[in-house]
């Protein structure tokens, strides 16, 4: 007979899984809070005198007035903040629309090469990000580059300034274009499976009652894969924001990410824990808001109804 | 008001052509029913006048205009679908009106048209739900509501009834055929059920391997059915059917066969003179029979009856014809012994007769 009463064994089980999950998170919020004497000093523990320095610190460029115990402002966690939500949003945002176009195409339409295509979307997924960087690296240097002397290069350069050619590294483009290369095969994957879902008389059903293809897509297909397309959206902007090495390589000065500013935040002679672990904290911020904000949209039974039942 | 006419429309996929060649001619106002067993291509015939399959060749024609090349948003026409197809993300006003407002209709017009539509298929007190929120037969109804809200002039309806519960279904085929005389369209309905195409057609087209077997009012393909498909396929319990040979008798032409002899009437015996030791099938609705022991012979059958199924005022005996089964219908008073071979008496009007290889009608019940 089964017995609703969990077996003793679980709540350790569960202790140790909440332990795992949490652990590091507390440890970062109360190592956000210490002076980096006590965080080294070893004595670790619940027992120290909280202060905002770090965040003052980490939050220099942005608040309006000057902290008392710097002398000067050399992180500046706004800009890379800034270049993170521009990243992050707008690859994401170029992510689902082209995934949901592509994903519609790959399971509604028959062309030649369909199933290759499809299959091959999910084999490049299987690159590590690492592989491409180097590639990369060079196109974004010397081939996608506008001459300094062609009419729009000269544009460029006398409305930002600068010198050599425009290229695409260092830009918030180039960033996010590798993004969007490397997220929408899973995007279209995920989508895919969505779109499968949605009766095909639902379409048919349109296009009686007087909608064109895209009337059909965009308020029939469209609103019916909202869960898929928010699940997708917490994926790819999760990815985008925390990205690390592609971004290292090709940032520059003023495109970096916040990622890449608290790695700039170890030095040879330092490491700003203090600062590191305020950082964190407040780099952990934006992806919690989007991902309350999309997961809003998974109802589950979104075709309930929809067709005999 | 819309004639429509299919000219020779053929489809294939790949090279399996599944329909071959049909030819209809739809009057206006009409309700033409489409009935025949799954996989028969009644679907494929719908869906390509609605425009949601393409035509392989041949033409499709409204109102003498060719329409095979237009989107199905330009055909003028509005479809009903065996599962419904309502949008689920839409609530019943945004689903009957979605046409509407795709025509960019005034809002007070659409409003008013909805109400109008919601208090016709009685859905007026369910406007702000969703579908998934709805029963089997309400959602059957939004469907039809979003259909007639369209004011087409063609209805398609797909297999409409065969979702819901049997009796359901009989209420809503009753209201199909109330709205049917109220609402006069042309309208075309799919179905594989033949007492639905008894019920709602003014004519039934029925179809069978990607042909048409023959079209007519429901009477005409009850009483005079031009091959032993459409026997077998209309009423209910089905037709019952014996091989037999023509044979001369001093009475007359008579079928001779396993455990029967019919002696077939003088007028009959005239037509098929020249066919005499021909193979022939000999068909017979249950209906037709009577239990009658003093059925001379020649006019009668001895049955072995095995299964009485006891439906109300009827009963269906199954029983044997030498050996060959064999459906009666009889009153439910007629005292019936199982196991016994009784004898049942038929009309020589009753008989129907087909060619043994080729199932054309060689002889209906047509009364001289």
């Amino acid at each position: 007979m089964q017995s609703d009463r969990p077996n003793p064994a679980f709540y350790p089980l569960l202790a140790a899984l909440i332990f795992m999950a949490v652990g590091p998170i507390v440890l970062m919020l109360a190592n956000s809070f210490k002076l980096d004497v006590d965080i080294i000093s070893g004595t670790s523990g619940l027992f120290f005198l909280p202060t905002i320095q770090n965040y003052e610190t980490a939050l220099c460029d942005v608040l309006w007035y000057e902290p008392e115990h710097l002398d000067f402002c050399q992180f500046k966690f706004g800009g890379a903040f800034i270049n993170s939500i521009i990243i992050a949003l707008v690859s994401t945002a170029l992510t689902l629309v082209l995934g949901c176009m592509a994903a519609y195409a790959l399971v509604r339409f028959r062309f030649m090469g369909r199933d290759a295509a499809s299959f091959t979307t999910l084999m490049v997924r299987m690159v590590p990000p690492a592989v491409l960087l180097v590639p990369v690296f060079g196109l974004w240097n010397n081939d996608f580059c506008i001459g300094k002397r062609t009419w729009l290069g000269e544009l460029i350069r006398d409305s930002f300034g600068g010198r050599g050619d425009v290229c695409l590294e260092g830009t918030h483009s180039g960033i996010i274009l590798i993004y969007v290369a490397m997220n929408l095969p899973f995007v279209i994957w995920i989508l895919q499976s969505f779109i499968v879902q949605v009766p095909r008389s639902l379409e048919e059903a349109a296009r009686v009652d007087g909608a064109g293809p895209f009337q059909v897509f965009f308020q029939i297909v469209l609103p019916l894969i909202k869960p898929g397309l928010a699940a997708a959206a917490i994926f790819t902007f999760r990815i985008a924001w925390n990205e690390y090495l592609l971004a290292s390589a090709l940032s520059d000065r003023d495109t970096k990410t916040v990622p890449i500013l608290i790695v700039n935040n170890v030095s040879e002679f330092n490491i700003e824990w203090g600062v590191i672990m305020a950082t964190g904290m407040l780099l952990a911020i934006p992806p919690i808001i989007f991902t309350l904000f999309a997961s809003r949209q998974i109802i589950t039974g979104m075709t309930a109804g929809a067709v005999k039942g | 008001m819309s004639k429509i006419r299919l000219e020779n429309l053929t489809k294939r996929y790949g090279v399996v052509e599944v329909l071959h060649g049909i030819n209809l001619d739809m009057a206006p106002d009409e309700f033409t029913v489409l009935v025949g067993p799954s996989g028969c291509g009644k679907s494929t015939t719908l869906r390509m006048i609605a425009g949601l399959e393409s035509v392989s060749s041949g033409e499709i024609y409204v109102d003498d205009t060719p329409v095979s090349h237009l989107d199905p948003k330009d055909r003028d026409l509005a479809m009903v679908f065996q599962d419904y197809a309502l949008y689920p993300h839409m609530d019943v006003a945004r689903n009957i009106s979605f046409a509407l407002r795709l025509q960019k209709r005034p809002k007070a017009e659409i409003a008013a048209k909805v109400r109008e539509v919601a208090d016709l298929v009685g859905l007026t007190d369910f406007l702000s739900r969703k579908p998934g929120e709805l029963s089997g037969g309400q959602r059957q109804r939004v469907a039809m509501a979003r259909a007639l809200a369209k004011d087409s002039s063609i209805f398609l309806f797909d297999e409409p009834l065969s979702n819901l519960d049997a009796k359901l279904r009989g209420q809503m085929r009753a209201e199909l055929a109330l709205m049917s005389q109220r609402v006069r369209k042309n309208m075309i309905y799919v179905t594989h059920d033949q007492i639905e195409a008894m019920t709602l057609a003014d004519r039934i087209v029925v179809m069978e391997g990607g042909h048409i077997q023959q079209q007519g009012t429901p009477e005409e393909l009850f009483k005079r059915p031009a091959n032993r498909f459409v026997a077998g396929f209309i009423g209910s319990p089905p037709m019952n059917f014996l091989n037999g040979t023509l044979t001369e008798t001093p009475t007359g032409l008579a079928v001779q066969g396993d455990g029967f002899a019919i002696t077939l009437p003088e007028w009959a015996g005239r037509d098929l003179a020249s066919s005499a030791s021909r193979e022939i099938t000999l068909g017979i609705r249950p209906s037709d029979l009577r239990f009658d022991p003093e059925a001379p012979e020649g006019a009668g059958f001895d049955l072995n009856v095995r299964v009485s199924e006891y439906i109300g005022a009827q009963s269906v005996l199954l029983c044997d014809c030498g050996s060959v089964s064999f459906t009666v219908e009889v009153k439910s008073e007629t005292p019936i012994a199982l196991g016994e071979k009784l004898r049942f008496g038929c009309q020589a009007e009753a008989l129907h007769l087909f060619d043994k290889t080729s199932g054309q009608a060689v002889l209906n019940n047509k009364h001289p």
